[in-house]
């Protein structure tokens, strides 16, 4: 395990940030954590990296137990949301500083640092700006400048504090495509913080979901997609309907394993199918509400005849020109894929 | 083709009215008045500094430094503001950092009290000092020979005096001078964060590398502002030197004290010398002080935009 993290327990006054939490990254991996503000996820990579002191549990990095080493001893990699660029050093003196402020007998010489900054603008593919100040610079170049600084000590982990969430939509897009392959080129064991469900499914190795100070469910993005452990993270990953029991044709596959009935049904959007009929053959018959049909999908707001409950369906541009529903039109819904879930996790 | 460019102009002088364009006159009678305003109050008595103080000649002008009282008078006060400068720039980065920086219980009451020389009259301040450090105060037996067994017998022998010496006036200066510098960096401070700091630390900086490497070089300006007004107030300060000085000519008088002394004797000439000395330095502490703002406001706002 490049990062181990067990037991971890913080509190900022009263306030609980983390409970027990423990986390384990093997190495080479690009791991996402995920949650939403407040979650504890930032609170538990500060502690990986020394910024913060747990409470209570231990964090060993390579085996190594680094539980009270200082940060600036333990050989990770910072990279802060907002850059956090020594605004008075050009680019080259801040991606150096790791190396100057080394004791003298470790400290490579001048030409040395200048090669090794060199080298690393020209990783992050920045080469023509190591005269520019921060302020000179756009937010994706700031952020990869700060990448290259956190690399220039040689880390044996990089840790990155919502890396993209300063920067507009498209900047964000196109830096965090860059960010996995530059992980598949380095291959440093990278963990990185984030509140964006899209980002963490698209480019980690593995996401893990934090809610409340706690780990709601660790995996792979399509294992925390399609099979969510709790309903927490079916509705933070994605939109989901949590259906009202009982629906006409359906038995829901963990109502066996649940016999008390203590379970809610969730299904995605596109998990839903539409006919053109209100025949309620094999599912519920309902009304089409609204319909938003801009872009790849379209998606529509259905209204159940049996209580009014109102769920939304996602359709493919194919299957809804096929279809041709206008809202006010008389439909069946039926589920494909649903998960039910013991109710007690239900917020 | 030569009817475009004017038809345009015409159009935006016939454009609808902004809520903030005001009619010619308007705008010409506020400007007079806060033009007779600031000559009345502010250009009319420097310059009568400077005309009363020539009144005589440039000779006469001149004399009044050459006094030995003077000179004296001058050495003091740049003792004063040497000492009570340098004292207040090393509490000021400390009372910031620990500010702007850290959270700690009785942080707010830290900062209420920075403000207090503010808030109170320096004649208050003076007599505070005289409260505590005169032969009557609170600390008077203990430094009084022969009531204390060492202090004050230590304090005898080597001739020192609190209260009527430069001690005491060094003491008020500082007090007064207190929140300077601390005032100008803890908004900057605040606005630039810890994220820095904690970079270099993550980074492998220690401490004082951290500090001197990133702290300081990002707070040089606001802390080059804070000083040029300490200094200013340290040299200009009257109230509460006046109070612990004494007056003793020769010995406890500081340029302020030393103006009061000579207009207080008629000696209307030598009193405006030494006056107009103290309005050059105010206006080379302005002209610094716009230097400075200049380069600051950037700093700050490059502060603001990095945060």
């Amino acid at each position: 395990m490049s990062v181990l993290a067990t037991n971890i327990t913080k509190h900022f006054g009263s306030f609980r940030a983390l409970d027990n939490v423990s986390l384990e990254v093997g190495a080479g991996k690009l791991v996402a954590l995920l949650g939403p503000s407040g979650s504890g996820k930032t609170t538990l990579l500060r502690i990986i990296a020394g910024l913060e002191h747990a409470d209570a549990g231990a964090v060993a990095l390579h085996g190594e137990d680094v539980t009270r080493t200082p940060a600036g001893k333990r050989r990770v990699g910072f990279v802060f949301q907002h850059y956090a660029l020594f605004r008075h050093m050009t680019v080259n003196e801040n991606v150096a500083f790791g190396l100057t402020v080394r004791r003298r007998a470790e400290r490579p010489s001048k030409s040395e640092i200048a090669d090794r900054v060199h080298s690393l603008l020209k990783l992050v593919q920045l080469e023509e700006f190591g005269g520019r100040f921060p302020s000179q610079l756009s937010g994706g170049q700031r952020q990869r400048i700060a990448l290259a600084r956190a690399l220039a000590v040689e880390p044996k982990v990089l840790l990155l504090d919502e890396p993209f969430g300063a920067l507009d939509a498209r900047v964000r897009k196109d830096l965090r495509r860059w960010l996995r392959r530059f992980h598949d080129e380095i291959g440093l064991t990278t963990v990185f913080v984030t509140h964006d469900q899209e980002e963490a499914l698209e480019i980690a190795d593995e996401v893990v979901v934090m809610n409340n100070a706690r780990v709601e469910q660790v995996g792979t993005p399509q294992v925390v997609y399609d099979r969510p452990a709790t309903p927490f993270v079916y509705q933070f990953l994605g939109n989901v309907n949590r259906l009202n029991l009982p629906w006409h044709g359906y038995v829901p596959e963990t109502a066996l394993a649940a016999p008390d009935g203590e379970y809610a049904v969730f299904v995605r959007p596109h998990d839903l199918e539409i006919v053109r009929s209100r025949s309620g053959l094999g599912g519920e018959p309902g009304t089409v509400v609204s319909v938003h049909a801009a872009g790849a999908s379209a998606n529509l707001t259905c209204e159940r005849a049996s209580d009014g409950e109102h769920i939304e369906v996602e359709l493919s541009r194919a299957e809804f020109d096929l279809l041709q529903v206008r809202p006010g039109d008389a439909i069946t819904l039926r589920i494909r894929h649903s998960r039910a879930l013991r109710e007690e996790y239900v917020i | 083709m030569s009817a475009a460019p004017s038809r345009t102009l015409a159009q935006r002088s016939t454009a609808a009215p902004r809520a903030t364009h005001d009619p010619l006159w308007a705008r010409i009678a506020l400007t007079l008045v806060a033009l007779l305003f600031v000559a009345f109050f502010l250009v009319l008595p420097l310059a009568a500094v400077f005309t009363e103080g020539l009144r005589r000649g440039l000779g006469a002008y001149l004399a009044a430094f050459a006094e030995a009282d003077a000179l004296a008078a001058l050495r003091l006060t740049l003792i004063a503001a040497a000492i009570s400068v340098p004292a207040n720039l090393v509490f000021g980065i400390a009372a910031a950092w620990a500010i702007a920086k850290f959270d700690f219980p009785g942080k707010s009451v830290l900062l209420t009290l920075i403000d207090l020389p503010f808030a109170v009259s320096p004649v208050i301040s003076g007599l505070i000092y005289v409260l505590l450090f005169g032969l009557q105060g609170w600390f008077g037996p203990y430094l009084a020979a022969g009531e204390h067994p060492w202090l004050g017998a230590w304090l005898n022998a080597r001739d020192i005096q609190i209260i009527f010496a430069v001690p005491g006036i060094v003491l008020a200066t500082i007090f007064v001078t207190f929140p300077f510098v601390a005032r100008e960096l803890i908004p900057l401070m605040q606005a630039q964060g810890t994220d820095e700091e904690y970079a270099a630390i993550t980074l492998g900086a220690s401490g004082w590398q951290t500090f001197r490497r990133v702290t300081l070089p990002n707070i040089k300006w606001g802390l080059f502002y804070g000083v040029i007004l300490c200094n200013a107030r340290a040299m200009g300060e009257f109230g509460a030197v006046s109070v612990v000085s004494g007056h003793i000519r020769g010995e406890t008088n500081t340029l302020p004290l030393h103006v009061e002394i000579l207009y207080n004797e008629y000696n209307f000439v030598a009193a405006f010398a030494v006056a107009s000395l103290l309005a050059l330095l105010a206006l080379a502490t302005l002209v610094l002080k716009s230097l400075v703002e200049w380069r600051y406001s950037r700093a700050l706002a490059a502060a603001q935009t990095e945060a």
